[in-house]
């Protein structure tokens, strides 16, 4: 099924970029400025709204010519390109994502043709569903779990792997009652907010971020 | 299938030359028209692929340079310039790239390294010292009459010897140097593992252009290669890196561990490399070491590891399993074929053997060596992805145990069943137990580009 992958929904906007001569920096590059400094960790507007696996953000500025035999093409209009992977329902997540964070996103859409602004969410969930493409493929590294279910399990793995390494060895009765301690330690501990989790990585492997 | 010009590639890049003592020797050129005098001398001693129909020699010489190197000797612009980035950059500026930070950061290597001077490496093989100081000697009388180089420092390397006799073991007292690739075209005397997997699940030797610039790689291109063709023809790059052991805290951390793992010291010793410490690969005997199998060279290498996919037998993120994967990672072990390398190298500092103390402060380790088309195809790919990463092992974030910059926080898993002697186990809080000291990105090339060089013929128009 198109958009959907297991329980996730591969979202594809594309939403064509202002041309306009008259303004300095142009408009396209003015999004690439923002997007450039946008958090990708716990300040992105995708962290702070519910239901984002992954998102990302691209300015499209034309096709390329690869060279004979393909044939020369243009795009009319640069695009900013949003992909994302979601939870469920399309129109509850733009509203989360509108609610969560409308000045990030009016910086970003401001730049971009027939924009209603963040005031009205409703303008808002229509304007980006008309800039909707069907996602025909679809990768999602989970396609079978909700994202609060995906940061509980990763949340989990990390803490059994730590009680693993204190707990090797240790004689039975002792480990399986510090066991159901730890258990319902874990159970109770809340949900890591999106983008908490990631663990720094000391290599480079190029790109602005790294 | 390529057909070889032996005597024109050094032989160094061919093939190990298996002699027990080994001096490489790191020149710094003060004027370009004398070092390339001095070259043209070296020429007719440098050791080539040629067979050695009435045996091995007594020693053999081969010579290397930095990308710095190749500006002492004012090579043409256009030329110099051609170069593959990471070689232009070499080693040290590639640090973040390599993981080579912390312990392993450029700041902790030898002062040889400090300042950028190296140009060229020397690398002598001989069958005996007496050999190595009279080839040496030999070589420092050229350096004087032609003022073409000055050396700014050596360094020595030995097999470890046991009852006189020279073995494959390293100071962790594994038996090390199985398994460098065969390529087409290139004789040897070749045994099944050691090439690509080819999905009737027998084994093929790679494409020559994995190895040596000039000839056709894994996808059916022509490795990225300087100009002019004949320059980099025949030749190939070459990475040299000094690695100091902790043998100290790697037998406290084996003797400390084992104590908890039932399956018993030399089994956990094993675990870590995926053989047992004489060589026999875990996966072909998870249980024993067995002297029949790596004395068979049919077997000591044929092996891979489809049938043994949770790890129980060879872990996954054992070090031979994570550095040549073969199978591992799915689609008959194709996604590996162009990330393969060849291996030269030897120990260095004096033999730790098993009931003698040991110290981390021993100036003690490997001189391990790489031969690869591309660098950063092969060789930091390798140390960027399967030593300091494990993604591709689904090992998550966990680094190569043996090799990896842990930094005391380093964590390898073993997978295990549900017998009593091969438990599932964590080690935690791993170590370095090795740390790198120095090394740089060197170009190997073949007798008609030496040539070239030594006689300012390089021309990339």
């Amino acid at each position: 099924m198109p958009n959907q992958n297991g329980s996730i929904y591969g979202l594809s906007i594309l939403s064509p970029i202002i041309d306009d001569p008259s303004v300095n920096p142009s408009h396209d590059l003015q999004i690439r400025e923002i997007l450039a400094t946008l958090s990708t960790g716990a300040e992105s507007p995708f962290a702070i709204a519910p239901g984002t696996h992954m998102a990302r953000f691209v300015v499209l500025d034309d096709v390329i010519f690869v060279g004979y035999p393909s044939v020369e093409e243009h795009l009319q209009s640069k695009y900013l390109i949003l992909e994302s992977n979601l939870d469920g329902d399309l129109d509850t997540y733009l509203r989360g994502l509108i609610a969560a964070a409308p000045q990030q996103l009016d910086a970003i859409y401001n730049h971009c043709v027939g924009y209603p602004g963040s005031s009205n969410p409703r303008a808002f969930v229509d304007y980006m569903k008309s800039c909707q493409l069907e996602t025909t493929f679809l990768f999602a590294a989970v396609n079978d779990k909700s994202l609060p279910e995906t940061l509980r399990a990763l949340q989990t793995q990390r803490a059994v792997s730590d009680f693993i390494v204190t707990h090797q060895g240790t004689e039975p009765a002792r480990l399986q009652s510090e066991f159901a301690q730890f258990a319902a330690k874990l159970k109770s501990l809340p949900i890591p907010k999106p983008a908490s989790t990631t663990m720094h990585r000391e290599l480079k492997i190029g790109g602005r971020n790294e | 299938m390529s057909k070889l010009n032996e005597t024109d590639i050094q032989g160094f890049v061919l093939r190990g030359y298996n002699l027990p003592f080994a001096r490489y020797v790191f020149l710094h050129f003060e004027d370009a028209a004398r070092a390339r005098k001095l070259i043209g001398s070296l020429l007719p001693l440098i050791t080539t692929g040629q067979r050695w129909d009435n045996g091995k020699p007594q020693s053999t010489v081969n010579i290397a340079f930095t990308h710095r190197g190749l500006c002492a000797l004012e090579l043409p612009e256009a030329t110099l310039l051609s170069f593959p980035v990471e070689f232009q950059q070499g080693m040290k500026h590639r640090a973040g790239i390599l993981g080579d930070t912390g312990h392993n950061a450029p700041e902790q290597w030898d002062e040889l390294w400090h300042h950028n001077r190296v140009h060229a490496w020397l690398g002598v093989n001989a069958q005996s010292p007496e050999a190595l100081e009279a080839r040496c000697a030999a070589l420092r009388s050229l350096l004087t009459e032609t003022s073409g180089a000055t050396i700014l420092a050596s360094q020595d390397a030995a097999a470890v010897m046991e009852n006189g006799k020279p073995t494959s073991r390293e100071h962790f007292g594994y038996t090390d140097g199985f398994g460098n690739p065969d390529y087409l075209g290139i004789s040897r005397s070749t045994q099944p593992g050691q090439g690509k997997l080819m999905p009737d699940g027998t084994w093929a030797p790679l494409a020559t252009g994995e190895l040596l610039l000039g000839y056709a790689d894994e996808a059916g291109e022509l490795p990225v290669s300087p100009l002019p063709y004949l320059l980099a023809n025949n030749g190939s790059f070459m990475v040299y890196r000094k690695l100091h052991q902790n043998v100290a805290t790697f037998r406290k951390y084996l003797n400390d561990l084992s104590t908890q793992y039932s399956g018993g010291k030399e089994k956990l010793a094993a675990k870590f490399i995926g053989r047992w410490r004489d060589g026999t690969p875990l996966e072909l005997s998870p249980d024993h070491p067995a002297p029949s199998i790596v004395e068979d060279p049919n077997r000591n290498t044929n092996f891979t590891y489809g049938a043994d996919p949770e790890g129980t037998s060879c872990p996954i993120g054992a070090h031979i399993r994570r550095t040549h994967p073969r199978d591992a990672f799915g689609f008959n072990g194709k996604l590996i074929d162009r990330r393969r390398i060849t291996r030269r190298g030897l120990p260095y500092g004096p033999p730790a053997l098993e009931d003698q103390p040991a110290s981390d402060a021993d100036d003690r380790g490997i001189i391990f060596m790489v031969l690869n088309a591309s660098i950063s195809r092969q060789f930091e790919f390798v140390q960027q992805q399967w030593i300091e990463y494990g993604n591709d092992a689904r090992q998550g974030n966990d680094k190569d145990m043996l090799l990896g910059n842990h930094g005391g926080h380093g964590k390898f898993v073993i997978q295990g069943d549900t017998t009593e002697t091969n438990p599932p186990f964590v080690c935690a809080h791993l170590p370095n137990f090795v740390e790198l000291r120095g090394g740089d990105y060197f170009f190997l090339p073949s007798i008609t580009a030496l040539g070239m060089i030594a006689m300012g013929l390089v021309d990339p128009r």
